[in-house]
This record gives structure tokens, C-alpha cells and sequence, in this order.
């Protein structure tokens, strides 16, 4: 399955590839396990994540081609 | 009274005081108008260990961020008789001492307008996803984190 992959702010410093392949994830709680395995520095951060422009409250299940943003604490105003 | 369409907030670069000026004599011709309150955002020279703001260059999940705007925008609505709202965010590197904010809302008598505006701003900073990366005088930066 493919996702696309929109990252912000600080998060957008390390973490710069715009898809990600995978067979191993399902859902969106799938999805931040495997990233904070390949990007430890997540871990340390307080990030939501956004599915297709929505922001993700609980585990969502993944299609082919989704669009997950990760974000950042706010900072805004 | 509420606006269905989704309203861009975002404007480049800083926003003006004649910008300010002209939004509000806009408003002399709404005379059920009786306060006004407005909100400016200014980019403060913040010393962080010893290092200088210089200014902020703020990005934005632009599509995420207008619609999470228009979900506050109809809350508020409901919640406050207002007459008017306005809302401008700056993209892009403000410098210091630049307005990168703006919040304008009006009503009949102050305590709404003063209310709501108060509310926009507090969920604006809470719920939209912009980021302000502080550039310091010697050029490198850190990550703003609203409190």
C-alpha cells in the first residue's frame, strides 16, 4: 500500500520523503509506530497526525493513496 | 448571518496598519454597529538564551487550517451576536515589530465583540496548524510552541 506523506515544521527537518510503501500498516496507530521506529526524534514530540485534511482523533484505517500530514505542535497566531 | 463558503484567512508577508485602517472605516456604513474589538499580533524580539528573534517565517496546512477556521468561524457565530468577523494570519517571514495577526469583530454593544475575539484568538493559536519558525539574529532559527 502507498501513502503519501506531508510533513510540517520541525518534523519536516528529518522527516522529508513524500511516500511511504508498505505492507505492514493498517491504520493510522500502525503508521506512527513504524515512524517513530525509523525517526526516534518523533517520539520526543507532541505531533498529530491528518488523514486526507482531517485531523486524526483515533486510530483511522488506511486506503492505497492516502494522505497523512504530519504536524507539529501549533504555533500559529 | 453565517458564511457557508470557506474564507481564506491567510494573507503574504506582514499585514499593514492602513490594511487595519481601511478594514475598519469599511465598517462606518453598518450602523447597527456599536464596538468593535480587535486583536493585532506583533512579532515580538524574543532573547532566548542570550540569542535575538529577528522574525518569524510562518507556514501553514493551508486547506486543514481554513476549514478547522470555518468550523470556529460558525461556533462563534452561534455563540456570540455578532455582526461582523474578520481574521488575518501572515504567511512567510514577518520581521520584528510587524503585525502577523489580525482579529476584527463587531457588534450592537461590547461585551460580545470583546468575547469573541478574545475566543478566536485563544482557539485560532489552539487548533490551526500554522508553525512560526523564530529566526534569530545570527540566522539560525528554533520552532515556536504556543502556550
Amino acid at each position: 500500500m502507498e501513502i503519501n506523506i506531508l510533513s510540517f515544521g520541525k518534523i519536516a527537518e528529518f522527516i522529508t520523503i513524500n511516500r511511504l510503501d508498505t505492507d505492514e500498516i493498517f491504520d493510522t496507530d500502525g503508521l506512527k509506530q513504524q515512524l517513530e521506529k525509523t525517526y526516534p526524534q518523533l517520539k520526543e514530540i507532541k505531533y498529530k497526525l491528518a488523514l486526507n485534511k482531517q485531523i486524526v482523533q483515533k486510530n483511522i484505517e488506511l486506503l492505497p493513496g492516502d494522505v497523512v500530514a504530519i504536524m507539529p505542535p501549533f504555533s500559529g497566531g | 448571518m453565517t458564511d457557508k463558503k470557506i474564507k481564506n484567512i491567510f494573507v503574504e508577508g506582514a499585514i499593514s496598519t492602513s490594511f487595519i485602517a481601511d478594514s475598519i472605516a469599511k465598517h462606518s456604513s453598518k450602523k447597527e454597529i456599536g464596538g468593535h474589538s480587535i486583536f493585532l499580533g506583533q512579532v515580538r524580539a524574543d532573547d532566548i538564551d542570550g540569542k535575538v528573534v529577528s522574525a518569524i517565517d510562518y507556514t501553514a496546512y493551508q486547506e486543514t487550517a481554513l476549514a478547522q477556521m470555518h468550523e470556529i468561524r460558525e461556533a462563534i457565530f452561534n455563540k456570540y451576536p455578532l455582526t461582523c468577523m474578520h481574521v488575518y494570519q501572515s504567511l512567510g517571514t514577518i520581521k520584528v515589530g510587524e503585525i502577523c495577526l489580525f482579529v476584527f469583530t463587531s457588534s450592537a454593544h461590547r461585551k460580545p465583540a470583546i468575547a469573541a475575539c478574545e475566543e478566536i484568538v485563544e482557539r485560532l493559536k489552539a487548533e490551526l496548524p500554522i508553525w512560526g519558525k523564530e529566526i534569530f539574529e545570527d540566522g539560525t532559527h528554533q520552532w515556536k510552541e504556543n502556550k
